[in-house]
């Protein structure tokens, strides 16, 4: 039975078991949401309501010309809104002159902060001032709670990017106290229906919703609804935990922890829980976290055979929840060691710190691990990027887990940690690759100039959905403005399927891409019984396909035993995958129905 | 271009991910596009469930519970093309607040429970003993990622991110399940651990 066989019947065994509750569940929406609104009868309110939109906008405009356009915009219509957010959030709305028109408390620690102050007429720099200072007197921004989000809405984005980066330096200097130094975070953002219905939704500014959408875009395991009560100070720590980046909001100084117990007493007490001391743990993990409502240190680490993971109150420091499992990578024989064996990142860990290594073989260390994994991938260690090599578990044996990406691929691969040899290998395409712009260096987006152009562009889309550009139809490439920065939109047809790039028109990073069933496609090549590669190209035979694996193994078709060769549609391409057992490995190969190139290959030990 | 009346009509089979439209119109109250996506999530979700609770009233009521909270969070849902992932977020994070339900009187969520499986009539004999043996056969990682590869239909290195774990380890224990499975689908030796 083949690995697709076994996959078809698992997939068949669960959509049998999986209950038809639909109607239930429904019935639950509707009761909670009350009445559900069907969207066909709506569309035709819809058009109504916006030719009606249409004639008072245009009324609008007509008045608004009649009367002296011009001078309404300089001095009484909002040219942009700035927010400030801590907990209190204020909204202050100026003209193209930067004097205040408006400033709006957004809750009631905005109205504190706020106060009596009349600020119209002001000039933002002195009316933030004020603001700031309130905010410190008030003892919104303190050691505790040091983070402050700037967002700037502006119809000019040129100008409000300059107002952001402006006002930005100014908090950052005002909040530098004799107690503590701020965190600033800052954005610009246009007026987008989206955010600002979320933001009318929970009544807080739009720049905080802008910032809660990037932290939820950039980790699933949020969602909008939970983060809307967190105080910029918590949603700074959680969206900086991991990376520096969150999105396209701008992060200056380091988010206040001193309100919770701190990462060493929550570790401390994770390894009271256990008994553990900790020189007996390895693996170890710490981060801070919003769970189910409260901020959470989530601690994991290893020790003794098992894996563990807490989530603990990072104000009372209660064990929310713990987790003991088996760690599968422990061999279970192998007493109190590995644990300074397992981290396996300098050369020489291996011959002194793998105790839990059967009978007395020497690894081969990480740098020889590497080398390997450099050389099959003819790669040169100057050129890999984000290499990371970590000593494991596997199958009763110690293994090297080599990662690294080069010129646009991310490359994975098993080694044997005491014989070298490769058990697994696996390449794909880097999806964060940027692409080597003709004009290295740019980083702004202003002006044509450093644009990649679209050739470049093209290229990149081809190269990520592994299409050559002889095999594309129907390409089109089109420069675009998106959220504030330009992108080529590149489509093109290809093999029974349509492709959609989105490519930073500056750095020629992929932005997004999709691919999509052809429905107008028809195969060419219907009648010689190949369902479609690249059109006009013929497929090798099977016996082509398996005479590579057999040769690439190193093994006669004579010795192939349980032989299994299926042609399958794999990203887009026709790939055979043949499978066969011989002297004790079995063998697993992937090798492309036009070209005969071996995509992939596995030998693995028959147990 | 996707058509959305065509996806409801026709349903999901052809697209490897749920496109962000068919969420754009549940929010809007659309209920037919709702119903196409409950039928071609429901398998995964249940799955999912079910390979870490290990009961199938307990993965029942978190395929009612996911998608009522999906009807609600559809406003919310931000596009990018990962409307797969967001559903399966909100499918885990349910799982995760079922086992701390059961296990508020223990310090350790990670039971051992009987494993329980009481199976609608549509699944066949044949479906009872594949899923009792993904259950008894395979650890629990190895069973998640089972599910996600062949039920859900992630790829490799989307299930090492969703779970965290290195893309190699990933393609072993996948490996490592697939050949226990096989070797028990063809009555050979079960897994010796």
């Amino acid at each position: 039975m083949t690995n697709k066989q076994i996959e078809a019947k698992i997939k068949q065994a669960f959509d049998n078991a999986a209950p038809d509750s639909f109607d239930s569940v429904i019935a639950d929406c509707v009761e909670q949401n009350g009445e559900v609104i069907f969207m066909k009868e709506n569309k035709k309110k819809n058009v109504i309501y916006k030719y009606v939109a249409g004639i008072a906008a245009a009324c609008v405009i007509l008045v608004l010309g009649v009367f002296g356009f011009n001078y309404y915009s300089s001095n009484y219509a909002v040219d942009s809104t700035v927010s400030l957010d801590v907990n209190p959030s204020i909204e202050i709305k100026v003209n193209r002159n930067e004097s205040v028109l408006e400033v709006i408390p957004l809750n009631e620690d905005g109205k504190t902060v706020l106060g009596d102050m009349n600020l119209k007429g002001s000039k933002l720099d002195v009316s933030v001032n004020a603001l700031i200072g309130s905010m410190l007197r008030n003892g919104y921004l303190n050691d505790i709670s040091n983070s402050i989000l700037v967002s700037v809405d502006g119809k000019n984005s040129e100008r409000s990017a300059e107002m952001q980066k402006r006002l930005s330096d100014k908090i950052a200097s005002l909040l530098q106290t004799d107690s503590f130094s701020g965190a600033v975070l800052s954005q610009t953002i246009q007026h987008n229906d989206d955010t600002q219905s979320l933001a009318d939704k929970y009544g807080i500014s739009a720049g905080k919703a802008q910032l809660i959408q990037q932290i939820v875009s950039n980790d699933s395991r949020y969602k909008f609804e939970d983060l809307v009560a967190l105080s910029i100070n918590e949603l700074n720590l959680i969206a900086n935990h991991g990376t520096e980046d969150i999105g396209s909001v701008e992060s200056v100084g380091t988010a206040s922890d001193k309100g919770y117990i701190g990462e060493s007493k929550a570790k401390e007490i994770a390894l009271n829980h256990v008994g553990a001391a900790e020189s007996d743990i390895y693996a170890y993990s710490c981060e801070i976290d919003f769970e189910s409502g409260i901020m959470v240190y989530e601690i994991e680490f290893k020790c003794n055979g098992f894996e563990y993971s807490y989530d603990i109150d990072a104000v009372s420091g209660k064990i929310i929840s713990g987790e003991k499992e088996k760690d599968d990578d422990v061999k279970p024989s192998s007493g109190n060691a590995g644990n300074t064996g397992n981290t396996g990142n300098t050369g020489n860990t291996g011959n002194t710190g793998n105790t839990g290594n059967t009978g007395s073989s020497k690894l081969i260390g990480a740098d020889a691990a590497k080398s390997a994994a450099f050389k099959h991938a003819g790669v040169s260690a100057a050129n890999a990027k984000k290499v990371t090599c970590k000593l494991e578990w596997e199958n009763g044996r110690q293994v090297y887990d080599v990662e690294f990406d080069c010129t646009g691929y991310e490359y994975s691969y098993e080694i044997d940690a005491t014989s070298g040899k490769i058990i697994s290998h696996d390449r794909e395409i880097d999806d964060d690759y940027t692409f080597p712009s003709a004009s290295a260096g740019g980083t702004g987006n202003t002006g044509s100039s450093n644009l990649i152009g679209a050739d470049a562009a093209k290229s990149a889309a081809f190269r990520h959905a592994g299409v050559s550009a002889a095999n594309a139809k129907r390409i089109t490439c089109k420069l675009e403005w998106e959220n504030g920065k330009q992108v080529y939109d590149v489509e093109f047809d290809c093999a029974g399927y349509e492709y959609s790039y989105e490519i930073d028109a500056v750095s020629g990073k992929v932005l997004s891409h999709e691919k999509e069933v052809d429905d107008d496609y028809k195969s060419s090549s219907a009648g010689t019984g190949n369902t479609g590669n690249t059109g006009s190209s013929k497929l090798i035979s099977a016996d082509a396909a398996k005479a590579a694996a057999f040769k690439h193994a190193g093994v006669s078709a004579a010795d192939a035993k349980r032989l299994t060769c299926e042609l399958e549609r794999d990203d887009g391409i026709q790939v055979y995958e043949i499978e066969f057992d011989c002297a004790g490995y079995e063998y697993s190969y992937e090798i492309n129905a036009v070209s005969g190139n071996i995509i992939s290959h596995e030998k693995e030990i028959i147990d | 271009m996707i058509i959305l009346t065509s996806i409801i009509k026709n349903g999901l089979e052809t697209q490897s991910d749920v496109p962000d439209e068919l969420i754009y119109s549940i929010s809007q109250g659309n209920t037919d596009a709702f119903e196409t996506l409950y039928k071609t999530m429901k398998s995964s979700v249940y799955g999912y469930a079910l390979s870490i609770l290990k009961n199938t009233y307990d993965a029942e009521d978190v395929l009612h519970d996911c998608f009522v909270n999906i009807y609600k969070a559809a406003p919310s849902y931000r596009g990018n093309g990962k409307g797969k992932s967001w559903i399966m977020t909100i499918a885990h994070n349910l799982c995760i607040q079922k086992l701390r339900e059961r296990n508020k009187t223990s310090d350790f969520p990670q039971d051992e429970r009987e494993l329980y499986l009481e199976l609608p009539p549509q699944a066949s004999a044949d479906d009872k003993i594949v899923l009792e043996k993904c259950m008894k056969a395979l650890s629990d990682e190895e069973r998640q990622i089972i599910v996600l590869h062949a039920v859900t239909g992630f790829k490799h290195r989307e299930i090492a991110s969703i779970l965290g774990i290195p893309l190699p380890t990933v393609l072993s224990k996948y490996n490592r399940s697939i050949k226990k499975l096989r070797e028990l689908y063809n009555g050979g030796e079960s897994d010796d651990q």
